[in-house]
């Protein structure tokens, strides 16, 4: 009898010769990356020249460069105390909620999950809340009671979620959107509930404008490093779950199969994903569809491959709030939209076409 | 011949429902085996144990001698591919992409894959003749294509025991003999095969040894043995007249001739 080793050694060899080279792909990642870190670092830019006092891109550069730059004064205190944290800010947030939407529709092996939909964000937001009502002082390794309290929030959220939906070893779209309607419903109404316990009203209705509706404003540098930091890392953890991400997709007995602790790996995707969201919600509150239709988009041009989809969405997610953020504190100048209007206004649309061009499989 | 699967004295139930009592199951290197059964009679949770998937209440699961639950989850998938009777796909995987997590339980996390993985990868695709639908999506593809892929997934784990489950169901007659004809060169070639099929048509044609599942029971044996209607009308619930035609131990004695010339 042929042993299988001996014929797969053969049969290699000759295979080797007709295999495709694939470091042109990865070298194409790299390219794809490396194009949209320029783009996103040149719209930073921009975007700080932007806005309702526009700074010359020459008076912009110079105090980036040299923060001591006399006859600045004023272009010194809108770049680095207005404009460059909340465009750090926005850029931190949409590439936060992108890579958790990319997590989550993974992990739900569902196109229409993500962390406004299935409520993971609306889990953050409450527990952001919380910390701003009650407990404006504390602290947790470095992390401010938003920061920590919107992560503990948002973890059991998916957790309720993920329990509450999941019949059969299978997540079915309509269980998983019925129950992340509910709970974000739920989550939702508490949270108005608690702001409405605020003894002061100007807070308790700026707190509603933040919170439910999605706006990135008044970002102190402070916060722009705790995001930074829980979305680095959150980035960061999320790359090596990538090929086990697409052998999930084929369904728990073919990814555990494949040698996947499926539990193991379910577990590190929901916490970092939390992760992500957690510091998303935390500087900009409930914005919802950019985990939704970036991803989607993405998809579309590079395929569902994990290894490539998650920088690639991570990057565009950022592109795009850093210009939905812009577009919506210069729109209508000086009134401020909340950003979340603009992703609705955007999102809401391509998700509606997404359901109707998808609709046999996701019919009800 | 050397056992490479051994199940034994297992118990197993899904909550109060009793699938087997104490059944013994052994697959020998280089077997072609075909488990049927009624519905509901336990084929697929007896694949699903064999490979991990599902843990037995008692007794012991022994793949090439070691017992399953004390080996890690990647080594089992070096030994054993499940293929399973469905495969849903959400989003727009190529076959190439999809072959390609079959080389899973040998990659680690952030590595690329090595050019011993894409000969694997190749090799597997142009074992089940899929390298033309490499670059095709796989949820635009026929049922048998589908199938095809299924099983060249599996075949890029380079196991030594192939586990499918009803491989030939729902697919034309056509596609059903191409698939048979597919795991007899694969076990010509030296790969192990247990597949749970429903259609004794093929089992007749392709499987030279049969497990029998009945009433928690195993019964294993050469299909010559054990596909006789009145083994078989009981078993199924149906009256020895009603059975399909069987044709008997002389079409499997000239097929293992064959095989053994063509070794």
């Amino acid at each position: 009898m042929t042993q299988p080793s001996q014929v797969e050694v053969q049969e290699s060899r000759e295979c080797e010769a007709a295999a495709e080279p694939r470091q042109p792909a990865t070298r194409s990642l790299l390219a794809i990356v490396l194009v949209l870190c320029l783009l996103l670092v040149g719209e930073i830019f921009a975007a700080t020249c932007i806005g309702a006092v526009t700074i010359k891109p020459g008076a912009v550069a110079s105090v980036l460069v040299n923060r001591h730059a006399e006859g600045l004064e004023m272009e010194k205190i809108i770049v680095f105390q207005i404009r460059l944290p909340r465009v750090l800010a926005a850029a931190l947030v949409g590439c936060g909620l992108s890579i958790a939407g990319v997590l989550f529709q993974g992990l739900f092996r569902n196109p229409m999950a993500d962390p406004y939909v299935i409520g993971s964000s609306g889990g953050a937001a409450l527990g952001a809340t919380l910390g701003i009502v009650f407990l404006p002082h504390f602290s947790l390794l470095g992390f401010g009671a938003t920061a920590s309290l919107a992560f503990c929030f948002s973890l059991l959220t998916m957790i309720a979620v993920y329990w509450l939906a999941r019949v059969g070893g299978r997540t079915p779209i309509v269980t998983l959107l019925l129950v992340g309607l509910a709970l974000s419903a739920m989550l939702s109404y508490s949270t108005t509930f608690v702001v409405l316990l605020h003894p002061d009203s100007y807070v308790a209705v700026h707190l509603l404008t933040v919170w439910l509706h999605g706006a990135i404003s008044n970002t102190q540098w402070s916060q722009v490093a705790v995001a930074g930091v829980m979305v680095g890392m959150g980035t960061v953890l999320s790359f090596p779950l990538a090929r086990s991400l697409n052998a999930l997709c084929l369904g728990d007995d073919y990814a555990q199969q494949l040698g996947i602790r499926v539990e193991f790996l379910r577990a590190a995707i929901i916490l970092v994903g939390t992760l992500l969201t957690a510091a998303a919600v935390s500087l900009g509150g409930l914005i919802g569809f950019v985990g939704l239709i970036i991803p989607h988009i993405v998809r579309l041009f590079v395929g569902p491959d994990h290894i490539r989809l998650l920088p690639i969405a991570g990057l565009a997610g950022a592109i795009f709030l850093v210009l939905a953020d812009t577009l919506a504190r210069t729109l209508f100048s000086p009134t401020e939209l909340p950003v979340g209007i603009l992703t609705a206004f955007i999102g809401g649309p391509v998700f509606l076409f997404l359901l109707r061009r998808g609709k046999r499989e996701y019919a009800l | 011949m050397k056992t490479l699967l051994e199940l034994r004295d297992i118990t197993f139930s899904y909550g109060a429902e009793s699938i087997f009592q104490q059944v013994c199951f052994t697959v020998k290197q280089g077997e072609r085996v075909a488990v049927i059964g009624r519905n509901g009679s336990g084929k697929t949770t007896l694949l699903r144990l064999a490979a991990g998937l599902l843990t037995a209440d008692q007794g012991l699961v022994l793949l090439d001698g070691c017992a399953v639950n004390r080996m890690p989850r990647r080594g089992i998938a070096r030994l054993i591919a499940f293929v399973p009777q469905q495969l849903f796909v959400p989003f727009d995987f190529t076959v190439d992409q999809l072959v390609s997590q079959g080389r899973t339980p040998y990659l680690r996390a952030l590595h690329n894959l090595s050019a011993a993985d894409h000969a694997a990868i190749n090799e597997s695709m142009s074992r089940t003749q899929i390298t033309h639908l490499r670059h095709r999506i796989f949820n635009q593809l026929s049922g048998g294509e589908q199938q095809r892929v299924k099983i060249a997934i599996a075949l890029a784990q380079q196991p030594k025991l192939l586990l499918l489950d009803e491989p030939t169901q729902h697919l034309d007659i056509g596609r059903q003999a191409e698939i048979l004809e597919l795991l007899l060169k694969l076990n010509q070639e030296g790969m192990t095969i247990v597949a749970a099929i429903h259609d004794l048509h093929a089992v007749q044609q392709a499987f030279p040894a049969v497990a029998l599942l009945h009433e928690r029971t195993i019964a294993q044996g050469a299909a010559s043995e054990l596909l006789r209607p009145e083994i078989l009308a009981p078993a199924f619930g149906l009256s020895s007249q009603a059975l399909p035609i069987l044709r008997r131990a002389d079409h499997f004695a000239m097929e293992e001739a064959h095989i053994e010339s063509t070794r």
